[in-house]
């Protein structure tokens, strides 16, 4: 589950779920609904395979958003699927999607950068929370 | 998440200067200084802003105050709208947070020999010469492209090798700070990712609150600067607001992952982990430092090409060459950069490494880096306002120098957040309400609109009337815009 909510110049995300490897499968739906305002007609037909390494919880919750956006800021891939595996090592995701067709897909915010400001990546029995601002 | 409002001390130090004691949290080196009118203040401590001005002087090594302006907003880390100068000499760091995402962020200021009454009935075909030739909008390619060697090249010479491509003139050249290029540019030290993000983005305007607009000198303050900048009441100018596209946000990100273990490394304590520095005579700060000059030489690139497509398309609406127009730079400024500048501190004079975060620099009459055609008036400080206002041209004022670092304001200040933007315009047609106060406008997507429409603004007028009696830089030319492109 995922909202947004407001910063002065910027817009943050706010993130909730059952479990790490959740918190990020919905992060990532969540900067790809800021990006693209009508993922539901993304179709899951390219695969694009991720490797992050790390154990800080909040670092490998930032470097996957980073990496996320600069797939797509790259290669105009937008991701809608994700299959997380997280370890001791770090994480490996399947990601599904498309890429950006002008003709179907209605591009919103051009998120510039992911930030390190107020940055919350917390776990409370089980439950995790996350808060990031974006920089638009 | 929003936190309310600032809580801490505001003290009142003059007319347009508010204090926060280095007294309040422990590990402030210096005070911080806000410059704002007692009607503005309350709105500046609505959020963090303030908070952050204090946050910022737990830079080691900083100088005399940590330093806002009137359009200071909440940021992340910095706020927007800060000044922070450091001392090598003492310890003092390089903070990217600091310079910001979109490094060498900038606004030029175009003029012509045309007139607001020979363009009015024009001014449609103009906008949408300039809509469909200035490349705009999320992530959008240009027709210029480079490959990593020539990025290489540009990187390091900034505006010297666009000249060489006839893309710049020896006068753009010498009306652009720094002279579009500055010193100490290492293009070794800017990612493959940053190259391949820049590849094709040199000379697009980008989103956000970035533009391009047509506008009219609508009233002259100073006679004597305003002629030394060829301006005169009712000229058609151009301005163009964009900075370094996705090379300087990929430089600025690379920086902070790099920095991340900084702060322990040099004993640094920060109460933001956006504020992550490193001392400027350090590895690290050394890194960054180039490339940050390079992803600046970047940006004073990419608006050059904006500003040579504008004038292809002037020279395509109206059938004549740019020279026949007047089409001439009067000033290239940038808002988002740090640079090593000498400053008297505490009577002695220091070379200090000025960040400014959303500031401009207004360095007064006389100083050696203005440009000689403003020697005798001091450097034009361009002023970018909403799009349904004004925009201000100024010149930097001595007082500067003792108050700012020689800076000063650099825009009107966000208002509304995004959304709030967005939900206050539900309903309504922004293009058309611009469109009634004379106002053209375009834009890729409405959303863009409204979050950067008229309302979302302080107005700039206010801004601008702050620096201007607190002596940071003069009022010459207020303008008001026409013709907006927008991404």
């Amino acid at each position: 589950m995922y909202e947004t909510f407001s910063h002065t110049a910027d817009l943050g995300l706010r993130i909730r779920a059952e479990g790490f490897p959740s918190l990020l499968e919905q992060a990532g739906r969540a900067l790809f609904a800021t990006l693209v305002a009508n993922l539901d007609e993304v179709r899951p037909v390219e695969q694009r395979e991720l490797r992050i390494e790390g154990d800080d919880p909040e670092y490998l919750f930032f470097d996957w958003l980073n990496e996320l956006l600069y797939t797509y800021q790259k290669d105009r891939l937008v991701l809608v699927e994700f299959d997380l595996h997280v370890d001791s090592a770090g994480l490996r995701a399947a990601c599904r999607g498309e890429s950006l067709d002008l003709a179907r897909h209605r591009p919103d915010h051009d998120v510039k950068a992911i930030t390190y400001h107020d940055l919350t990546v917390v776990e409370t029995d089980g439950r995790w929370l996350a808060e990031v601002i974006v920089d638009i | 998440m929003p936190k309310g409002s600032y809580q801490g001390p505001l003290e009142q130090i003059a007319p347009c200067q508010w204090r926060i004691p280095k007294n309040y949290k422990q590990g402030m080196r210096v005070d911080g200084l806000i410059f704002a009118s007692s009607d503005m203040i309350g709105q500046i401590a609505a959020d963090q802003a303030p908070e952050q001005v204090a946050n910022v002087a737990f830079l080691p090594g900083i100088q005399a105050a940590s330093i806002a302006m009137p359009d200071i907003h909440w940021g992340y880390g910095f706020s927007i709208g800060g000044v922070c100068a450091t001392d090598p000499q003492q310890g003092g760091v390089i903070s990217p947070g600091g310079v910001g995402y979109d490094i060498n962020c900038g606004v030029r200021l175009l003029r012509s020999n045309l007139t607001k009454a020979e363009i009015q009935p024009q001014i449609e075909p103009i906008v949408e010469q300039l809509f469909r030739q200035v490349p705009a909008g999320v992530g959008k390619g240009g027709k210029y492209r480079y490959n990593r060697k020539e990025l290489r090249k540009l990187t390091a010479e900034g505006c010297n090798y666009l000249k060489r491509q006839g893309l710049a003139t020896d006068a753009d050249i010498e009306h652009t700070e720094a002279q579009g290029c500055l010193a100490g540019a290492e293009p070794d030290h800017v990612s493959d990712r940053a190259l391949e993000r820049g590849k094709d983005q040199c000379g697009t305007l980008g989103s956000g609150n970035h533009f391009l607009e047509v506008q009219v000198v609508e009233e002259v303050c100073d006679e004597e600067a305003a002629r030394a900048m060829q301006l005169e009441k009712n000229m058609i100018c151009v301005m163009i607001h964009s900075g370094s596209r996705g090379l300087g946000y990929q430089v600025c990100d690379d920086a902070l992952k790099q920095l991340r273990k900084a702060p322990a490394k040099y004993g640094i304590t920060l109460p933001d982990r956006q504020l992550a520095c490193a001392p400027v005579e350090s590895p690290e700060g050394r890194h960054y430092l180039g490339a940050m000059a390079a992803a600046a030489n970047y940006a004073w690139c990419n608006r050059q090409l904006l500003m040579w497509q504008t004038r292809e398309a002037f020279e395509q609406a109206l059938g004549k060459s740019w020279e026949k127009l007047g089409m001439h730079l009067v000033y290239d400024v940038a808002h988002n950069i740090a640079k090593f500048e000498h400053h008297a501190v505490d009577g002695q004079r220091r070379r200090v490494l000025v960040h400014r975060k959303g500031a401009t620099r207004a360095f007064p009459p006389g100083h050696p880096e203005t440009p000689d055609a403003y020697k005798q008036i001091g450097q034009p400080v361009l002023i970018p306002g909403d799009m349904g206002r004004a925009s201000w041209v100024l010149v930097g004022q001595p007082s500067a120098m003792d108050l700012s670092f020689g800076s000063c304001c650099h825009g009107a200040g966000r208002r509304l957040s995004r959304t709030a933007a967005v939900k206050a315009s539900k309903g309504r047609r922004i293009d058309r309400e611009l469109a009634d106060v004379g106002v053209i406008a375009k834009a890729r997507s409405w959303k863009g609109l409204a979050e950067e429409q008229p309302e979302a603004y302080k107005d700039v007028n206010d801004v601008v009337d702050v620096v201007h009696r607190a002596g940071l830089a003069k009022k010459v030319a207020r303008l008001r815009p026409i013709g907006v492109v927008k991404g």
